[in-house]
């Protein structure tokens, strides 16, 4: 993983969203092979973005709470927050040019 | 039993495959269901030499071909591939497991979406595409399975786990006697039926068929054909793109010892004269591979 991504936790997630402008935050699970499939994405993106947009990913196996909170049903789903307010969550594995266009069009 | 090369599809691509295969003595199974190919409902007027046909006679002959060639072809779906001291463990959905020391992917792209009112809006709201992924957020409620394969029966089984209550909705059987046993005997609930629409509106709150009934669940999973060929190929540590291409390079193999792709698994564009093409090289490719082990 990246050194630009941050491990987040339930305990933890609100102080990186208060701290941030826009984040997105990877909802993920050991088990999903799809979720796996979007970490070397999020990996080039956490770099190429690197000073825009915070990027965090969480365990959902591990930190329920978060995952309840938002509704969250099916992973990957991409959490997305501007200056603290939720916007459109991405969910499913998309492609790495979707997702840039989408974090530049909230800059 | 125990072969050099296991192909993966049974459609243009992988017909090929066993031909270039078996022409090198390579001893050659195919497995798949040659009517789930794209190439069956097809009718081609781009390939070489020849001035138009239809899909069907091009994999009736394909078929005859490879068989005389020495390939077996088995009409079965593949849903686990793994690792094993002598190559690769293959299951196929009637329960048969087989040996190979190489493996060629070309099962084509799989196809996945229901295209029915709701699911495009409900995505991520109760409507997943991958009970693997998401059982857990579905403990004590009751849901819903749309399938008629392989894909599908093993979900049923899946969530009959976690689920209050498992709806498996098909309106026709595909899946194999062996893995249908297993979701029935698990409690799922066979549902012979159309669905037509999924209801709800922040959330999933029911399947509306098209005989009019209605099933109420809070999660409705798309399950459509036969496990999905990507999904297996990440358990040998092959990587599949966003969109669940495989990338292969010219001698058609996906950078795993003794594992090539070709056809439509490996991208655009999605024509028969390029999963020719890529399957002549990956089944002489993989023949190579095995019999030089």
């Amino acid at each position: 993983m990246s050194g630009n991504i941050t491990t987040l936790t339930d305990n933890d997630f609100d102080n990186f969203i208060e701290n941030n402008p826009l984040i997105l935050v990877d909802c993920w699970a050991q088990w999903c092979k799809p979720c796996l499939m979007l970490a070397p994405i999020l990996d080039e993106l956490s770099e190429e973005l690197s000073g825009k947009v915070a990027i965090g990913k969480l365990n959902v196996d591990e930190n329920p709470g978060i995952s309840h909170r938002f509704n969250i049903s099916a992973i990957p789903t991409m959490l997305v927050f501007k200056n603290g307010v939720m916007q459109e969550p991405l969910v499913g594995v998309r492609p790495k040019d979707d997702i840039k266009k989408y974090l530049m069009s909230k800059l | 039993m125990n072969y050099d090369v296991v192909i993966v599809g049974m459609g243009a691509a992988g017909l090929q495959a066993a031909i270039a295969a078996s022409r090198k003595k390579a001893k050659t199974l195919v497995l798949g269901k040659h009517e789930d190919s794209a190439l069956y409902w097809a009718e081609v007027e781009n390939y070489f030499g020849v001035r138009r046909v239809e899909g069907k006679e091009m994999l009736a002959i394909g078929m005859e071909q490879a068989s005389s060639f020495g390939a077996e072809l088995m009409e079965e779906d593949v849903i686990e591939l793994a690792k094993g001291d002598a190559g690769f463990k293959v299951v196929s959905d009637s329960g048969k497991e087989f040996t190979a020391k190489a493996l060629v992917f070309a099962s084509g792209i799989s196809r996945k979406k229901l295209k029915i009112p709701g699911e495009k809006e409900l995505f991520g709201k109760g409507v997943s595409y991958c009970s693997s992924c998401d059982c857990n957020f579905y403990k004590n409620v009751p849901v819903a399975i749309v399938g008629t394969g392989s894909e599908a029966a093993i979900s049923a089984e899946l969530m009959t786990h976690y689920a209050s209550h498992v709806y498996w909705v098909a309106k026709e059987m595909e899946a194999s006697d062996n893995l249908r046993d297993k979701a029935l005997a698990a409690g799922a609930e066979l549902v012979t039926a159309e669905p037509t629409e999924i209801g709800g509106k922040e959330k999933v709150s029911s399947l509306i068929l098209a005989n009019g009934k209605s099933l109420e669940v809070n999660g409705v999973f798309i399950e459509l054909g036969a496990r999905s060929t990507t999904d297996m190929a990440m358990d040998l540590g092959v990587m599949p793109d966003p969109e669940g291409t495989i990338k292969v390079d010219r001698k058609c193999s996906v950078g795993v010892d003794g594992i090539y792709a070709c056809g439509d698994i490996t991208g655009k564009p999605w024509q028969v004269p390029k999963a020719v093409g890529e399957g002549g090289i990956a089944g002489a490719e993989a023949a190579t591979y095995a019999r030089g082990l």
